[in-house]
């Protein structure tokens, strides 16, 4: 499938990723070229790296935003009324370097590319199944007519494989909102559908502020064996990935910022659990949610917000600290790739005398764990196939020991206006930087501990208790 | 039926018999004489020992030697020495028990036992002689007699006829014992090569569970494991050590059979200064083709392929000759009914008061049970008995070639299958474990049990192979005699479960 016809133009750094399609490895079911003949051409992504925002040069101008690791879909515009093209189709996601996901998704990736329209807009949506079964595109937090809402069954009939319907309303309320198939939706989630739709104001909204960069990206969940392709689509909550835009660490690109930019970054979270979100250096405010702006008044700063699930969140901030800023979800698991939750705990185990005796039975066996898990990032052993390192990333200092939901924050100084290009690593002023204190230590002065319990405890020990049973006998009088 | 003619002209000479024994003791002599020169029946060269020798080379390749002398010793004991120099080989073991087996000596030496009955068989035997006093008051009587069996004298041809019979059965026997023997042998030896093969598989195996174990213990010391999951790991070791007592019991079994069978006993003070035997590490490997396919038992030709096959079977050739001999047996039977029932003796009386007397006297068993209808029916009856053991001999043996070969190429099949399909795999399987132990998905407990797990198939592979190379034995063994068909007592392993199933 490839993109010939160039319904819109300034799409120059566009045209390179839009061309081409996913390697075949797998087949939705195919639509006939006259069906497709009236349809505004489907566009596709080949790359899972970051696109630049994506100017509108046609319909009302806004302010458009950035998708990590993601792409905003071009639309043409048909007697006022804004076209897109979604294909729901399966798709080969690569979530890190070196590592691809075999996933459904819209357009060639997983998520499916950013709908940004304005307020007000006529929207008509195609969406076209290539799928082996029937899916639905329901619009997350849309104000529309009900048999536009797009669940299967209740609203609307289901989109059959090879067949193309066609969504229409009016994006009525400004804000930040998602899309994804209400059919079969706990595989097609657990396989990846999902995108991103941004609704900008049509003019100055009291509550919504112009910001200088604005990115957004979904938080998704997959539980992919080691050395398999497919999610587990059964699996509800022990996951072993946990991505951004189906994207985990050192996969995920930085959000590069110029010093002293007003920032938003809108989160929807379609995993199963909630995930606490925090940016280091500086404070945000959560400005909107799915149901929209929130009052001014009804703000707080935060450096930590949580996003349920099925929930999103827009928070601002202005880059006025230079640095690399870790971003990330604050659940410790969040910020690992795949590992073994059974695995037990090695620390303070000497292995000394056992590990000869188990590498003369396993040769390749290296002891590990004996004093923490860091030792697994550094030794770099092989692993199994398209199998993602539980802990890596090459950081300036040495090993990042991070997964999943981990990026960072990049305020730079001298970054242009509009670049979004990786400045490379933060080069710290002198003085700026933890070290090794290498003089006299101390003796550490210990306190005696001065508290004494609340309450002394009650257990007392265990005595053999000779219990009699009276058996009821004859009549029984109440005294 | 040639005997029935000379039978009755033994008869002639039987009836003069008693005439001419009239003539006293030098006329008996006389006679003796002249049946024993009419004997054909002395020792051979061989004692009929190179027929085996013959059946050594053509069935198995190997030498046999009836050791009588100590220069026949001496040779065997410098064999011995250079066979036993290297690990040995199926062929050396077999070879060594064909020489140094006392069994197989013992039922030589019943070669030697029956042949000297075959001469005996054709030998006059000598003439009895008694002599009795008795008193009754006064009178002393002098009974002096002297006999000699005329019955035998006159089947002797035919007790000839039977003896060669007897001696010839007796040699297929020996034959048989010698095959047997070397089946066997080769048995013992797959099975305490195997035997000794998964000793080493099952140390490796309690070392596995050892480390587990070890680990355990300190996993406990330091915190990070609980009583339970510490006495997991340790009842994983204490059952390793238990299979190991038992593959080595099963070890040591099969190494004292083997002992026995090759008669070589580093202990026994004929065999000083022989060294005991070294088993190779491995057996044989599986061959890459089948070369015993001549036996098919899809095809049509089934029938004639083992037929041809039976024939060739020793007990088969057996129980046909042995109704040979029942016929002739019946045969004689029908002339000598009268002759078997006399027993002939020449009787001299005398008395100190009383002239000598002087007579004969003939003792008849009772023809009305023994020599009529009756007796006939009895040898018709053992008649038919042999015609029935021969078919069912015959049948039995082409059920056990059917069955030896089926055997053969099921157990060929299923030890390719550990080794090409099964083995591998594990070791496949042991790969990504690796790979996944260094991605810390799974621990070091399920390490160690999967080398374990690994460890079991492969010792279940080489039971495969050993099994293949009992059902070769006793599919060889099928084509000339009755095969064991016991297949060996596997050393049954309890997979150790894997940690991670905790």
């Amino acid at each position: 499938m490839t993109n010939r016809r160039h319904f819109l133009s300034g799409m120059g750094t566009m045209a390179g990723a839009v061309a081409g399609t996913i390697a075949a490895a797998v087949t939705g079911a195919s639509v006939s070229k006259v069906a497709m003949a009236a349809l505004p051409e489907p566009a596709t992504q080949i790359t899972p790296d970051t696109m630049p925002p994506l100017h509108p040069t046609t319909g009302r101008p806004y302010n458009p935003v950035v998708t990590l690791n993601g792409w905003t879909l071009p639309w043409r515009m048909n007697n006022g009324i804004k076209e897109f093209h979604l294909v729901a189709e399966p798709v080969v996601r690569e979530m890190a370097p070196g590592f691809k996901a075999h996933l459904w998704g819209y357009n060639g990736q997983s998520p499916g590319p950013t709908i940004e329209v304005v307020e007000g807009d006529r929207v008509r949506i195609f969406v076209t199944n290539r799928l082996p079964e029937h899916t639905s595109v329901h619009w997350h937090g849309q104000r529309l007519p009900n048999g536009m809402d797009g669940v299967s069954g209740l609203t609307q009939p289901s989109i059959q494989p090879g067949k193309t319907f066609v969504y229409e309303f009016v994006a009525r309320r400004p804000g930040t909102f998602m899309y994804h198939p209400h059919a079969d939706e706990m595989v097609q989630m657990a396989m990846g559908m999902m995108g991103f739709w941004i609704t900008h104001p049509k003019t100055k909204h009291p509550l919504i502020d112009e910001v200088d960069r604005d990115f957004v990206f979904l938080l998704n969940a997959y539980d992919i064996d080691p050395g398999a392709y497919t999610p587990k689509i059964m699996t509800m909550l022990d996951f072993n990935l946990w991505s951004w835009n189906s994207r985990i660490f050192p996969g995920i690109d930085p959000l590069v910022v110029r010093k002293n930019d007003k920032v938003r970054i809108r989160i929807g979270n379609l995993t199963m659990t909630n995930h606490p979100i925090h940016i280091h250096g500086h404070e945000f405010q959560v400005t909107g949610t799915d149901g929209g702006a929130i009052p001014k008044t009804a703000r707080w700063p935060e450096v930590t917000t949580d996003i349920a699930v099925g929930q999103m969140r827009q928070i601002e901030f202005v880059a006025n600290e230079e640095g690399d800023w870790a971003f990330h979800c604050h659940k410790s698991h969040h910020t690992m790739n795949a590992m073994g939750h059974t695995v037990p705990t090695m620390i303070g185990v000497d292995h000394a005398k056992v590990a000869k005796e188990i590498t003369d039975l396993v040769p390749a066996y290296m002891a590990m764990g004996d004093s923490g898990m860091a030792d697994m990032a550094q030794m770099q052993m092989p692993l199994p196939d398209n199998t993602a390192p539980m802990m890596t990333g090459d950081g300036p200092f040495g090993s990042v020991d991070m997964g999943g939901m981990f990026s960072v924050v990049k305020v730079r100084k001298n970054q242009a206006a509009g670049d979004y290009k990786d400045p490379g690593w933060y080069q710290h002023p002198k003085g700026t930087v933890a070290f090794e204190w290498v003089g006299a230590l101390p003796e550490a002065k210990r306190l005696s501990p001065e508290g004494t319990q609340a309450a002394p405890e009650n257990i007392k020990p265990e005595k053999e208790i000779e219990v009699q049973i009276r058996k009821p006998e004859g009549h029984m009088h109440h005294p | 039926m040639n005997y029935l003619k000379s039978s009755y002209a033994y008869w002639d000479i039987i009836y003069l018999l008693p005439k001419r024994s009239r003539g006293y003791i030098k006329r008996c002599s006389a006679f003796t004489a002249c049946i024993t020169l009419s004997a054909c029946a002395s020792f051979s060269q061989d004692g009929g020992f190179a027929v085996v020798q013959q059946t050594a080379t053509d069935k198995l390749h190997k030498n046999v030697q009836w050791i009588k002398s100590d220069v026949d010793r001496q040779q065997v004991n410098d064999r011995n020495k250079e066979l036993l120099a290297q690990a040995l080989t199926v062929d050396a073991a077999v070879q060594l028990a064909l020489l140094n087996n006392k069994g197989l000596q013992a039922s030589f030496d019943t070669l030697g036992i029956a042949e000297s009955d075959l001469v005996q068989a054709g030998r006059m035997s000598n003439p009895g002689f008694s002599f009795s006093r008795l008193r009754r008051g006064d009178e002393v009587e002098f009974d002096r007699g002297i006999s000699f069996n005329i019955a035998r004298l006159i089947a002797m041809p035919l007790t000839s006829k039977m003896e060669r019979h007897r001696f010839e059965q007796t040699q297929r026997q020996v034959m048989m014992e010698m095959l047997i023997m070397a089946a066997e042998t080769r048995k013992a030896y797959f099975i305490a090569v195997a035997a000794e093969e998964s000793v080493r598989y099952l140390q490796q195996v309690k070392r596995s569970a050892e480390a587990g174990a070890e680990l355990a213990k300190r996993m406990k010391a330091a915190g990070n494991f609980n009583s339970l999951q510490e006495a997991r790991e340790l009842s994983f070791y204490s059952d390793a050590a238990l299979n190991l007592a038992r593959a080595d019991q099963a070890r040591i079994r099969s190494r004292e059979r083997l002992i026995r069978l090759l008669g070589i006993d580093q202990f026994s003070e004929e065999n000083t200064g022989v060294t005991s035997f070294k088993l190779p590490e491995r057996l044989p490997d599986l061959p890459d083709v089948l070369t015993l396919t001549d036996v098919k038992t899809e095809s049509d030709e089934e029938a004639t392929v083992i037929n041809k096959l039976v024939v060739q079977r020793l007990d088969v050739q057996a129980a046909k000759l042995n109704t040979q001999q029942l016929a002739e047996s019946l045969g004689l039977n029908k002339v000598t009914r009268f002759i078997n029932v006399l027993e002939l003796g020449g009787v001299r009386n005398t008395s100190n008061q009383q002239a000598t007397q002087h007579g004969y006297e003939v003792r008849l068993e009772l023809p009305l049970f023994d020599w009529g209808t009756a007796r006939t029916a009895k040898a018709e009856a053992l008649y038919m008995q042999a015609v029935n053991q021969a078919n069912q001999t015959a049948l039995e043996a082409r059920s056990e070639i059917r069955e030896a070969y089926a055997n053969y190429r099921a157990s060929y099949d299923i030890a390719r299958h550990y080794r090409d399909e099964v083995v591998p795999l594990k070791k496949r399987i042991s790969q990504e474990n690796q790979l996944r132990y260094n991605g810390m998905f799974i621990s070091v407990f399920d390490l160690l049990a999967d080398a374990r797990s690994q460890i079991t198939s492969v010792n279940s592979a080489i039971d495969a192979l050993k099994d293949f190379w009992l059902a070769q034995a006793d599919l060889e063994m099928s084509m000339t005699g009755k095969p064991s068909m016991i297949s060996s007592q596997s050393t049954v392993i309890s997979v150790s479960g894997s940690a991670a199933e905790h």
